[in-house]
């Protein structure tokens, strides 16, 4: 097959895919951007012209502790889930086949459960009325008349609820490719159960750790159903706001500002562990 | 060797913290009671109720139109991508692998704001048309992970075999390679179905007035106190399919 | 028709590296011919070349005077078996047989007459219905022969066919291949790396090694009379000396100074000049030991030396022995009836000799 065949039929291929990308999302993310630098519309649109005035106002100091609490929830929630997600793919990967594909199904349904109904059910829950508070006031756990939802705990945990499975399938992955037998030649050669898992297996699956920190992270900078729903007021992450300046305030450069700030805060950590996960793999070969 | 118990108990914890809350649900949605806190009776009623209100099942026809005809369309796109993905290592396609992967890690609400940006900017209404589209786009992503998966188990000499045996290229693709890569694009189809059936973010962003599909109907719901037990059975509908969609999505995977 | 099957001139570069050189061959029809050669020896990129799956920088290839060296593989007259079989998985043995053919859109009845044929020929008619992932490795390589077969290729190309099976499956297979080839009388090519299976299958075998042929001959005639040290030396076991030339004889033989060894007569591969720098070559199977000097003679080649390691084989024993800087393998047979049985264990001295018919040169090198 000439060259030239070879790269008109790859051009072909990848056309299709690459347009509709180019089209639906990389272009719109652009003029995200563009319009962060346009002036606001009084009827909720853009004006003409452009200006600095949006990046501004975003100087104001209210805008801190909303981005403080959302960094500092989704690291939260990134270190919660890898530290429960670890021993969970451990122990898929070394359960025999059987076991293994059972556990993968009971991680994957919830995995691929509405998202809202899996927000709804915690919100039932907590609900002064609910089973949960019930439980716990009958067991003497909480006060009679403690509001458990609309709390910034409430957020985390249904966060890291959440967020769970998307960290345990990159972690079983990494996992699964994982040599068992290493560890056994670690416990040979003295080491401890502990020291095993902290010094063999954890580096082992490195990988996957900074894929399912990486997915955890930047999900969870975007979210805003989850503290709109079972949070409070003072609960406003970066989200919420944009969603807020979009839909309630109707103020497009401003909402296109804080997403551009947003997707700044996205690409950094990802070009971080792209570089990271490139570097070990030089390190490897 | 004596074995740590604490992974399997940690897991135990975590399986029953994943599913607690969706079984109290299920219970939940055949409880007399409003709230759930007690147990007041077996009841049919909120199923009943689930079945009388028209609107609920409008959206389920909504999102059920999109869901099919948006995998349909990611299937397509994502397949024809993977494989160029895998056949051909160049510039173009360390790009193409960079555009195919970023919308996997983009949170959803700025997906559904840049797409609602350009709708905007194009005059284009949002409706089913813009739904559809945003819908395609982000499962473009997933399923050509899913068929990317299955390519790279592939065994290609498989078609030289064919060619040897007197097929042309396009016959050989269509008799050997297309069969057989099949089950994996039935699964990130399946895969895309599930996602768009799901989708509320980027949904919410860009639907219009009459195009409320299912996730935006239970949102909706969730607002108003009156409707929270028929939620509770709408939920376990929902999830048991998503049972029987895992467990199909499953098998087709492990037919190798 | 000698030359059925001809590649006149064909060369291929990838990159850098030239993978085919200039390489010629002829093949008869309804030979059994063999392409033998280390990996990264061109092989395989000739065996692609002629199935079309490869286009050659230079040259042509030419099947029962047509060149097809243009043509895709769907429409040359060639068929063949792969080295991992590359089976349909998701087709059952008969329909993975009959592919070829309904590829050529025969009629009905033809497919059936000789699908069924050929699955009789490869014994395999009870299997008919599995797919291969049921089949064990020599059940689904036969349905690759058959396969290939039922389309009555011209030329038949087999990649490496033993060597995904073990030992036992393998000697059963050398002979399968052996019957089909007599009974179908079609035009048999292998490419293998194992110079035992190289000859046990084939009439003629080309030996190739970075790109070229270094000789084209009969087994017999490969293992007796190598031209160069790496057919040599791929072909069975060998023992290398160098020296120079300190005397021609008549009728072939040439007396060789080889330091630490004397000077031995062996026989030249062509015209050898006085002084020249030559390369010896002497199977460990034609090495004789004895404990006392042999009895000297001008047809007697000996020299000593000291037993340095020594393994059992049970049909036979290997020593080495070292002979001043020398490293030399002889090989003894182990035989009931042989008289005259050393078995001398490490360390021992003993005297080596090879008569002058077992030793030849090998290459000719510039002259010192």
């Amino acid at each position: 097959m000439s060259t030239g065949t070879r790269t008109s039929r790859q051009w072909l291929l990848t056309l299709p895919s690459l347009t509709w990308l180019a089209v639906f999302f990389v272009i719109p993310a652009i003029l995200v951007i563009l319009t962060a630098f346009r002036p606001a519309d009084l009827q909720g649109g853009v004006g003409p012209g452009w200006t600095m005035d949006t990046l501004h106002e975003l100087n104001d100091p209210a805008y801190l502790p909303i981005l403080w609490r959302t960094f500092s929830l989704s690291a939260a929630t990134t270190l919660i889930c890898l530290v429960l997600g670890l021993p969970v793919a451990f122990q898929m990967a070394r359960a025999g086949q059987r076991l293994r594909q059972v556990l993968l199904l009971l991680v994957i349904i919830p995995f691929l459960s509405n998202f809202l109904i899996r927000i709804f059910a915690w919100k039932s829950l907590l609900h002064p009325e609910g089973p949960l508070t019930k439980l716990l006031i009958s067991l003497q756990l909480i006060p009679e008349n403690a509001v458990l939802l609309h709390h910034s705990g409430t957020v985390l945990l249904v966060l890291v609820y959440t967020q769970l499975p998307f960290a345990i399938l990159p972690l079983y992955a990494a996992a699964e490719k994982f040599d068992m037998g290493l560890l056994d030649a670690a416990r040979d050669l003295g080491a401890g159960p502990w020291r095993a898992f902290a010094k063999v297996f954890v580096p082992g699956v490195r990988r996957g750790l900074s894929s399912a920190a990486i997915m955890v992270f930047v999900c969870c900078l975007g979210q805003y159903v989850i503290p709109q729903m079972v949070g409070g007021a003072s609960d406003e992450m970066l989200g919420s706001k944009i969603a807020q300046r979009v839909f309630s305030d109707r103020n497009l450069p401003h909402a296109s500002a804080l997403a551009g700030g947003l997707m700044l805060a996205v690409l950094v950590p990802m070009l971080i562990v792209v570089l990271w996960q490139q570097f070990g793999r030089k390190e490897e070969s | 060797m004596k074995r740590s118990w604490l992974p399997g108990f940690i897991t135990l914890c975590v399986i029953l913290f994943l599913f607690a809350p969706l079984v109290v649900l299920v219970v939940n949605s055949f409880n007399a009671s409003r709230f759930g806190g007690e147990w007041e009776g077996f009841t049919w009623m909120w199923y009943e109720k689930l079945w009388a209100a028209g609107e609920i099942w409008e959206s389920l026809l909504i999102t059920l139109k999109i869901a099919i005809s948006a995998s349909l369309a990611a299937m397509v796109l994502g397949t024809l991508a993977a494989y160029a993905l895998h056949r051909f290592r160049s510039g173009l396609q360390n790009v193409h692998h960079m555009l195919i992967t970023l919308p996997l890690v983009m949170p959803d609400i700025l997906m559904g704001m840049s797409l609602l940006a350009l709708f905007v900017l194009t005059g284009l209404e949002t409706g089913l048309l813009t739904i559809w589209i945003a819908h395609v786009t982000f499962c473009l992503s997933f399923v050509t992970m899913v068929v990317l998966g299955r390519l790279q188990d592939f065994d290609f000499t498989l078609l030289d075999a064919a060619r040897d045996l007197g097929a042309t290229q396009a016959q050989a693709v269509k008799k050997v390679l297309l069969p057989l890569l099949l089950p994996g694009v039935l699964a990130g189809g399946l895969l895309a179905f599930t996602l768009s059936i799901d989708d509320y973010v980027i949904t919410f962003f860009v639907s219009g007035p009459g195009t409320t599909t299912l996730p935006l109907r239970v949102a909706s719901m969730m607002k108003t106190s009156r409707s929270l037990p028929m939620i509770n059975a709408l939920s376990t509908l929902l999830i048991a399919s998503t049972f029987l969609v895992a467990v199909c999505s499953h098998r087709l995977q492990r037919r190798a | 028709m000698d030359d059925f099957l001809v590649i006149d001139h064909v060369s291929k570069t990838f990159g850098t590296q030239r993978a085919v050189d200039d390489v010629s061959l002829t093949v008869a029809k309804g030979e059994a011919f063999s392409l033998l050669g280390p990996s990264g020896c061109g092989k395989t990129t000739l065996l692609r070349m002629i199935a079309g799956f490869e286009r050659p920088d230079s040259g042509r290839i030419l099947v029962n005077g047509q060149d097809i060296t243009a043509l895709p593989p769907e429409q040359r007259p060639v068929n063949t078996v792969f080295q991992n079989y590359a089976l349909f998985p998701h087709l059952i043995v008969w329909e993975n047989v009959a592919f070829g053919l309904r590829m050529s859109r025969r009629p009905r009845e033809e497919i059936r007459s000789g699908v069924d044929r050929m699955l009789e020929l490869v014994r395999l008619s009870e299997h008919a219905r599995k797919r291969p992932a049921q089949l064990s490795g020599g059940q689904r390589q036969r349905v690759a022969i058959a396969r290939a077969l039922v389309n009555r290729p011209q030329v038949l190309l087999l990649d490496e066919p033993l060597a995904a099976l073990d030992l036992k499956l393998r000697q059963h297979m050398l002979m399968e291949l052996n019957t089909i080839h007599e009974q179908v009388g079609t035009t048999f090519i292998y490419v293998t790396h194992d110079q035992g299976e190289a000859m046990s299958l084939s009439s003629r075998i080309a030996v190739m090694n970075a790109g070229r042929v270094e000789q084209v001959d009969s087994p017999a005639h490969l293992y007796e009379t190598p031209r160069t040290s790496f057919v040599a030396s791929f072909i069975g076991d060998a023992n290398f000396f160098t020296g120079t030339a300190v005397e021609l004889q008549h009728e072939g033989y040439v007396r060789v100074y080889v330091d630490g060894l004397g000077s031995p007569l062996v026989l030249s591969n062509g015209t050898v000049a006085s002084r020249q720098l030559l390369r010896l070559m002497v199977r460990p199977e034609k090495i004789s030991l004895t404990l006392t000097r042999p009895a000297s003679g001008e047809r007697v080649n000996a020299f000593r030396g000291v037993v340095e390691d020594r393994a059992y084989f049970g049909t036979h024993t290997r020593y080495r022995i070292r002979s001043g800087e020398h490293s030399i393998l002889a090989q003894l047979q182990r035989s009931r009836f042989s008289g005259g049985d050393i078995d001398p264990a490490r360390g021992t001295e003993v005297w080596m000799s090879f008569h002058p018919d077992e030793g030849r040169v090998v290459r000719l090198e510039a002259a010192a």
